[in-house]
């Protein structure tokens, strides 16, 4: 090798570079490697891994490598869409760099967490919170910029919509501070609809309207809600619109001073007078059931002529009815059906509902504490790897079905064998593969040794303490079974064998 | 030493007659050492490099190999001390090749960066002619 000069004395001539090819630090791909001085001689070797910015790209265009090196000057169109679609900002300057791509197989596919935060809103949605902007009756001022003003003061978008668990829960218990108004007024009473028709003045009315004020929401509960509250501000177009609709909808509804409202209606004042006049019958209810003929054909405890005569033309006068009925819708009177909506029924406090989901669904489990883990015989016998399943074969003097018993094992003697076998590790090595075998066999046979001594002492104190057992059991049996069977006791199972002769 | 071969004109392996020109000066004695626990990948690297040098009508000196290093590692296999004394070998396999070439380094890096394979470590030794 040339370039080894000096004589015999000195050290020789270092005068040769060593370079490695290292990853480059913070590239996704392995294979981007560049050239290192490993070694501290003083040859350079211009041109090699000198430079800061080395890029193999740069010197051979044919490499083909991607790796565009251009701190100035925009960025190449893919760079920069790439970036973009990332989310990072387009200002000339290569976020790439610092990416990094998942290997293969340190990325496990990703999986979304259930309990993250909400998603943000899709990109073509806005949400503003509007809980504080405040609609009420402003009288006389409808200018539409003025409104908009009101509005945008009092809102503030928010960038995610948290999704309740269940909306209802949510917007009843957003609610539950308010309606609990009438909740202790819950319990109708027998007669209601009686009670509820007879009182025309304005208290009982106002005690509905509390009532179905407490069902509203909030910002409804801005109305003062009046009877004559419908027109208090400028009619609109859409207002009128609206009549017009509600016109073809619900009928002939143009009445303001009957003002019709939610659950409520007036009977029609034939059904009024009819119910005052049951009311005043004072009828008590027996415990026995009793048709209107009872009281015609047996004359059975009727307090009242009238009821008597009553009773005889009931039917009579169920036909009227139905044909009145019939008559009036004909004539098209004003009888408002009103679905049920019954809001008063439906309000659930936060005592009676847990969740909305039903057991159909929804099977939650029962919690109960751990039980104790109770050892059973193992699942798989070793004594089925022999190839008769039905024998159980019978071991030893005490004839016991050694392999269908749970085996235990013994620390205490494993411990005595360790030590003495671990001196002759080192033998082992050195004499090879026949001696250790020797020593193998040795080992285990004085294990299997120990393990049976140990075995037949903890049965003989079993043996003792148990000894009363068979007694009684075989006074028992003596008692009950046939006297051919004869009891022993087998010493590890705790459990008494019959045998049968 | 251009000019020498141009005189002289020793018989030389087959496309090597142009060789005056293109020459650049530095000429360096380059000494590549690639060393893997892989052979395949180790003789494909080895391969790709001297049909890259040879199309460059670089001097080459074909792969040495050198002996293969074996480490070992002897442990007992069970992890507390009960049990037959059994006992596990691991090995450890590197290979390793030489290749000398004379040449430039712009041309070395060239060659170098071209093949690349997973798990051979390459190491360039740079020395004057």
């Amino acid at each position: 090798m040339g370039g080894r000069g000096g004589g015999g004395g000195g050290r020789k001539a270092r005068n040769f570079a060593t370079f490695r090819l290292f990853p480059r630090a913070g590239a996704a791909d392995p294979n981007d490697r560049v050239f290192v001085r490993v070694d501290n001689n003083d040859y350079t070797v211009p041109g090699f891994a000198d430079e800061d910015s080395f890029d193999p790209s740069l010197s051979d265009p044919s490499a083909g490598d991607g790796n565009f090196h251009s701190a100035s000057g925009p960025l190449p169109e893919h760079v920069r869409r790439e970036i973009l679609e990332l989310g990072l900002p387009d200002d000339g300057y290569n976020y790439l760099s610092h990416l990094r791509e998942l290997r293969p197989a340190a990325a496990s596919s990703f999986v979304p967490s259930s309990t993250a935060r909400p998603e943000p809103l899709p990109l073509d949605v806005k949400a503003y919170d509007a809980s504080r902007v405040r609609v009420g009756p402003s009288d006389g001022e409808l200018d539409e910029g003025k409104t908009m003003c009101k509005v945008a003061a009092k809102t503030a978008p928010v960038r995610r919509i948290e999704k309740a668990v269940d909306p209802d829960v949510v917007r009843l218990l957003d609610e539950s501070d308010v309606s609990h108004v009438g909740s202790e007024d819950e319990g109708l009473e027998e007669d209601f609809v009686i009670i509820a028709n007879r009182a025309e003045g304005e208290e009982l009315e106002e005690e509905d309207i509390e009532e179905w004020n407490g069902v509203l929401s909030d910002v409804e509960e801005e109305f003062d809600f009046e009877e004559d509250e419908p027109k208090p501000r400028v009619r609109r177009l859409l207002d009128e619109q609206f009549d017009l609709l509600a016109l073809e909808e619900y009928g002939d509804s143009d009445d303001d001073d009957r003002v019709v409202k939610d659950g409520e209606y007036e009977l029609p004042s034939e059904a009024i007078d009819e119910l005052k006049l049951f009311q005043s019958q004072n009828v008590c209810v027996d415990e026995e059931y009793r048709t209107p003929a009872d009281f015609v054909r047996q004359k059975v405890d009727s307090s009242t002529t009238d009821e008597v005569d009553e009773s005889a033309h009931v039917i009579k006068k169920c036909a009227e009815y139905a044909e009145r009925y019939l008559n009036e819708t004909a004539e098209e009177e004003v009888v408002v059906l009103v679905s049920e909506s019954s809001d008063e029924s439906e309000v659930w406090d936060c005592e009676t509902i847990v969740s909305t989901f039903s057991n159909l669904d929804n099977h939650p489990g029962k919690i109960e504490t751990p039980g104790i883990p109770r050892k059973r015989l193992p699942r798989v016998f070793p004594g089925e790897t022999t190839t008769t399943n039905d024998i159980i074969k019978l071991h030893g003097k005490e004839k016991l079905p050694v392999e269908y018993l749970p085996q235990r094992r013994r620390n205490g003697e494993k411990e005595k064998k360790v030590k003495p076998v671990e001196a002759s590790v080192t033998d082992k090595f050195k004499k090879g593969a026949e001696k250790e075998t020797k020593e193998e066999k040795k080992a285990r046979k004085a294990a299997v040794k120990e393990e049976k001594k140990e075995a037949r002492k903890a049965k003989k104190e079993l043996k003792g303490l148990y000894k009363s057992e068979t007694q009684k059991a075989q006074k028992v049996a003596a008692v009950t079974g046939p006297s051919s069977i004869r009891l022993i006791y087998c010493g590890k199972h705790f459990g008494l064998f019959e045998i049968m002769t | 030493m251009a000019a020498a071969d141009v005189a002289y004109a020793p018989p030389m392996k087959s496309g090597k007659a142009g060789f005056e020109a293109g020459l650049m000066d530095p000429q360096h004695r380059i000494r590549i050492t690639l060393s893997s626990r892989s052979v395949k990948n180790l003789e494909k690297v080895c391969g790709d490099l001297v049909k890259g040098a040879k199309g460059k009508d670089l001097k080459i000196k074909g792969p040495i190999r050198m002996p293969t290093k074996v480490l070992h590692i002897t442990t007992r296999k069970s992890p507390c001390g009960e049990g037959t004394n059994t006992w596990d070998r691991f090995e450890m396999r590197i290979h390793k090749r030489v290749i000398d070439l004379i040449s430039t380094p712009d041309v070395v890096k060239q060659i170098t960066s071209i093949t690349i394979e997973p798990g051979v470590e390459v190491e360039v030794t740079i020395s004057d002619p």
